[in-house]
Parts: structure tokens; sequence; C-alpha cells
């Protein structure tokens, strides 16, 4: 527990070694930003040859060591409960604060999901620590430990570097979708720690009276998105854009207005409220192009956009462009590609015979 | 029963306009002469919650907020919006604060206001968009938080929210005292009157300093702060080329996207 206290910096640096990485996971489920994390974790600990430790709180630690291991940890901390089943803020920052007190980290990394945004805030003040939110490069000087945290800032027109030399641990959290997922090693080695734990009633007082599942939507992953704006004009207009992405073999992304407005749901908005995708092919139907979406397509492959303001801003993030009314655009375009479907499925199967 | 009334304090913030920014081409700064200042706009959804839960429980409605002089309008527009009681903690010793002091600084004040149920913050600010400032006073006041809030309730001493995580809904009941953030466009905010507009030019609004605080000058703004920024960079775009179709040749198009396998017949 903090109270009104500054945060000072500590007397010795050098005392704080090795990389901590927390284990984001759900209903003993790790997620897949908690893995990015581990590999961000490893390429530091690597550099500085230091140990990279994993933090673990749930119910049903055991089982998800092993699969941390499977990515390359040296150390895993475990701290394990039923009253841990779910992720409340209270009980997980008291033990997390523990383990960082007890091992003193150098380097602390959290991935920057809701709930680890959540935790590493607090964290941040008990620890005294200095942290940096949503980076998107991370890495660190071999001579002197110092986390060198890069995050976009001002409408992620700029990246901003930033240090923290007197504090220890060194936080930041992580943009989820920006860094990879390692690859599978033996994980056998690992030096497991996970204790039983015992829960202070008095950090047990949020319940969890529902949780409403939604069939998650993974943008990330696909090769072909095909994003519907405010320009479609109106909700039955993301037809024609589903209609599209289907014949492309890809899925339906959106900008956050028309989730706002519930033209679609959230779980497809691109962007910096929303998800981050780099695909093969991104398409932008009626979207103007402001900068919180951009950041959420601009490393795209290939941009192929369609508006009908010829100074539309994203042209400048485009490959293609296409001025016109995404109302007769996107079903001409659909026609166009089962036109060029057809011709050349047919070609492949006449010169295989 | 007998109605409780609740004591609500809200944390605004006072940020460039996002539409705008104008930075400096020589030293990457943001140029803050060029740029107009508005109130960031997830902390005009965190007032909602606070006079919807007013309108609800009874009780007060105090915003505070850490600034320069200018947050002053922010103070104005949120009175004319309704809330009872705007206190501005400003003085030259906060500037340049990160996360931590401002966190400090903020829960200090709320400490010297004394009596609250209730804390509401945006989910971020659009200046800093870190979301740590409302969990990190949380932390400073040792009360439990509900981030990400997309709808808040209060009945008999508890808050009930909705938190949108990335794969679903969580309802949480939390015993007051509590912190809780709001999301961006979960509401709309009610509309400043020009009975309450005059109301506020009449009552005015607080400004506390270092001093009232009761703060050492170190603990607060740059000096306080654990991290500095070392450098900025512009972040460079890839060029992309914006080579135009229309509809007389969308094949050309169609045909293009196929040969250089940015479309593929089938996915391998
Ligand atoms: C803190 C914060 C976070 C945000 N996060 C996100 C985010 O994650 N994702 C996001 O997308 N936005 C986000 N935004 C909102 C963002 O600033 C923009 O408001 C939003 O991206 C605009 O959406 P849009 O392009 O669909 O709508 P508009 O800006 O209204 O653009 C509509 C476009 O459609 C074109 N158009 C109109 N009619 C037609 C037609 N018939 N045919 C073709 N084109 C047409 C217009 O020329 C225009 O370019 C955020 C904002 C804030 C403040
Ligand atoms: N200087 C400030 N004064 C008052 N409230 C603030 C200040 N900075 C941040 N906040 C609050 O904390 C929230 C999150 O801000 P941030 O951590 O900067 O993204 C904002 O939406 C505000 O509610």
């Amino acid at each position: 527990m903090a109270g009104l206290i500054n945060a000072a910096a500590v007397e010795k640096p050098e005392d704080y070694r090795n990389i901590f990485v927390y284990l984001e996971n759900r209903n003993g489920e790790l997620q897949r930003p908690a893995l990015e994390m581990i590999g961000v974790g490893k390429r530091l600990a690597e550099k500085v040859h230091e140990k990279l430790y994993c933090v673990l709180i749930g119910s049903k630690v055991s089982e998800m060591a092993d699969e941390a291991a499977s990515y390359g940890c040296d150390v895993i901390l475990g701290a394990e409960s039923p009253d841990l089943a779910e992720f409340r803020t209270m009980p997980y920052a008291r033990l997390v604060e523990d383990f960082v007190k007890r091992e003193k980290p150098n380097i602390f990394l959290i991935p920057a999901t809701r709930n680890g945004r959540d935790l590493a805030s607090r964290i941040a003040v008990s620890c005294q620590a200095g942290v940096t939110a949503d980076c998107t490069e991370i890495d660190i000087e071999e001579d002197t430990r110092i986390l060198s945290a890069n995050r976009p800032t001002y409408g992620e027109s700029m990246l901003a570097e930033i240090l923290c030399k007197k504090h220890r641990p060194q936080m930041a959290t992580a943009r989820a979708g920006i860094f990879p997922v390692p690859e599978k090693v033996d994980g056998s080695k690992c030096e497991r720690r996970i204790e039983k734990v015992k829960v202070d009633k008095a950090l047990l007082k949020k319940e969890i009276l529902e949780f409403r599942k939604k069939e998650a939507i993974d943008l990330t992953a696909a090769k072909v998105v095909v994003s519907g704006g405010l320009g479609l004009g109106a909700p039955a207009a993301f037809k024609l854009v589903e209609k599209l992405a289907n014949e492309m073999n890809g899925v339906v992304g959106a900008s956050r207005p028309t989730a706002d407005l519930g033209w679609i749901s959230r779980d497809h908005q691109v962007g910096q409220t929303g998800q981050t995708v780099r695909p093969r092919l991104y398409v932008a139907c009626g979207i103007s192009g402001k900068i919180q979406h951009i950041m959420g397509m601009k490393n795209s492959e290939n941009v192929l956009s369609i508006n009908i303001d010829q100074n539309a801003e994203i042209f400048k993030y485009s490959d293609y462009v296409i001025v016109d009314d995404v109302n007769k655009v996107l079903p001409a375009l659909t026609e166009e590609i089962k036109k060029y479907k057809k011709a050349h499925v047919k070609k492949t199967v006449k010169s295989s015979s | 029963m007998k109605k409780v009334p609740l004591d609500i304090i809200v944390m605004v913030k006072q940020v460039p306009d996002s539409q705008e920014v104008v930075i400096d081409p020589v030293t990457m700064n943001l140029n803050r002469s060029l740029t107009r200042n508005v109130t960031n706009r997830a902390d005009e959804n965190a007032l909602e919650v606070a006079l919807s839960l007013r309108d609800k429980a009874g009780g007060t409605v105090t915003v505070i907020s850490m600034g320069p002089p200018q947050a002053e309008t922010t103070m104005y527009e949120c009175m004319a919006r309704g809330a009872d009681r705007a206190i501005l903690v400003s003085d030259r010793f906060f500037g340049g604060a990160d996360t931590y002091p401002t966190g400090l600084t903020l829960a200090s004040t709320i400490s010297k206001i004394g009596k609250f149920d209730v804390v509401v913050a945006g989910e971020e600010s659009s200046d800093s968009s870190t979301g740590h400032v409302g969990p990190g006073v949380a932390e400073f006041l040792n009360i439990d938080q509900i981030t990400y809030c997309s709808h808040v309730d209060y009945k008999d001493r508890h808050v009930i929210a909705e938190r949108e995580l990335e794969d679903g809904t969580e309802v949480v009941k939390t015993p007051t005292p509590v912190l809780v953030t709001v999301l961006l466009n979960s509401n709309f905010p009610r509309r400043q009157t020009l009975r309450r507009k005059i109301d506020a030019m009449k009552k005015g609004f607080e400004v506390w300093n270092l001093e009232k605080l009761g703060l050492p000058p170190e603990w607060v703004g740059v000096r306080g702060s654990p991290t500095i920024v070392r450098r900025m960079r512009s972040i460079k775009e890839k060029e992309r080329a914006a080579k135009k179709f229309d509809l007389s040749n969308l094949g050309n198009l169609v045909s293009e996207l196929y040969e250089k396998n940015i479309l593929k017949l089938e996915e391998d």
C-alpha cells in the first residue's frame, strides 16, 4: 500500500536484477499478449545476461506454467488460490507487489490489455516505480541496463523514447499485437515456484456478478480486412462490406463511430482503441483516415481505399484508391472478383486435366 | 430505506484538441500556443456518470483538475453542466508531471476535500493516453477500482458497473468508496445551460496551490517524476502510391491484386 508518498529513487539500482513479465490469463488460459511479453522479456534478458521471470496469478497456475515454460522462461513465480480464479484488482495487485518487493527485478513488463493496464498502474504506485504505457518498441541498453521504452504520442505522429533512470523496477506496458509470439522450446529446465496462497478477505470485496462473453473476432491474424466507416451512410451497407470480405476470404473491420452507433459490434473496431491489424490487404470503405484509425492499420502490407472525397486523408496511407461512392463501388468490386475467380479457377482446372 | 446521499469527485483534465495538434518542427514538441484546449472527452462522460449518480442518490459532485490557469474554462464548463463545486489544482511546481506525481497530487487533493464515496475518472486522456492516473489515485487512496466502465449504477452503498474487456462484458459490484473509470462515448453528456453558466460565473471555482496541499515541492511535477522523455522521433510512414482506379477499370485493379499475390485464389 502506497499512502501519500512520493516516488523515491532507489539507492542502488545495481541491486535490481532480472526481467519480470506478467502473464495475463483469463479463466485459466494464457492470453496471446502474455506470450508476446515472454518474447520481449526473453530478448532483453539475453541481451544483459539476466533471467526471465514470469509472474502468474490464478486458480490453476500449474497448468498454465507448463505452457509458459514452453515459450522459454527461466523462473515462474506463481500464486494460486480458488479466490484468484478471476482477475480482481485488489488481490492481484497485492500479490504481484509482494513478488516485486521480494525479488527486486530491474525491469517489469505487462501487456497493455485492459486488465493489464488496470494492474500495472497500481503496481507502479505501490512499488514507487516509473512506468511507460502502451509501448510499441522496447529495448535495453547493455551497459547501463536502462530500459528504452518507446511509445507513440501526439496522435501517433511521433515516437517518444522514455527512460526511468533512478527508480526500480523500470516498468512498461506493451501494446498487444505488435510483438511476435516466440518459438516454442524445451521448457523442462524452467524453475517453478508456485505458492498456494490464502487471500485476505478484505481484498475480496469486489463481486463479479456476471460475465457476458462475446464471440471474439480476431482481426489481428487476418490476411484480408475489409473495413467500413461512416461513409457507408447506413448500417445496412455493412452487408456490402461483408459480401466483399467474403469474396476476398477476409474479415470485416470497422471505424470507431460505426461501432459507437451500433452499426456493427465493437469487436470489429480497428484503431487506437480497437484492434491493431497488419493484413496483406486492408480495404477502407468510407473511412476518412483520422489518426486514431490509421494507428490500427498503417502496418498493413497493402491498402485500398474507397472514398468519395478525392482529398481524403486516408489516400496518403493507400496503395490503391477508388474515388467514388462506396455504395456503387462495393457491389461492382465484389462482382469483378467473382468474375476473375470464375475465369481463373476454370483455367487451372483445364490445365491440370 | 433511508436514502444515503453520495459525495462524488470527478477528475477532469484539459487537453489540446486532438483534431488540431500542431507540432513544432524544430523542437518536435507540441506548439501549445497554436493549439486549442478542450475538456478531455472521456472526462465529460465521467462527469455525466457522476451527475446521474447524484440524480439518483442525491449528494454532491466536485470536479478536480490539475493544470495551468487556462483550465478555468474547463472548470466553468463542468459547473455549467451541473457540478456543485470545482477545484483547479494549479502551481508552477506541478508542471511536467508524469503519471506518478499527477496521481499523488490528485489523491492529495481528494484527501484534503475529505469526504467522498465515489471517484470518477475518464478511461484515458487524449494527450497522455495512459489510463494510469485513475488507478494510480485509487492506489494512493487505498480504495478499490472498476476500470473501463460502460455503465455505472449505485445501490445500498455499492457501485454496480459493467466493464468492457477484450472478450466480453464483466458486471461487478463493489462497496464504496471506490474509483471508477468511464469509457469514451459511453453516454451522452448533458448540455451546459445558460442558467448554470451564470451561476457558475457568480460562484466561481477554487484554486489550490502546492502550499494548500502541503506536499514537498520535490514530490510533485517534473522533480517528482520517475520517467523522463529522452527524445522524440517522427514516425516515418511508408510512402504509398495511391494508384487511382474508378468504376470503369475495376477489372484491372482486381487483376493486379491477384497477379501481385495481394489477393490469392486459395490461401496457403
Ligand atoms: C481517444 C480516441 C480514440 C479513438 N479511437 C478510434 C479507433 O480505435 N478507431 C477509429 O476508427 N476511430 C477512433 N477514434 C475516432 C476517430 O478520431 C475518427 O472520428 C474516426 O476514425 C472517424 O471514422 P470514419 O472515418 O468512419 O468517419 P468520418 O471521419 O466521418 O469519415 C467518413 C468518410 O467517408 C467518406 N464518405 C462519405 N460518404 C461517402 C460515400 N457515399 N462513398 C464513399 N465515401 C464516403 C467521407 O469523405 C469521409 O472521408 C478515436 C477518437 C478518440 C478521441
Ligand atoms: N491533470 C489531471 N487533472 C485531473 N484529472 C486527470 C489529470 N490527468 C489525468 N486525469 C484523469 O485520469 C484519467 C486518465 O488519464 P491518463 O492516465 O492521462 O490517460 C483522465 O481521463 C482524467 O480523468
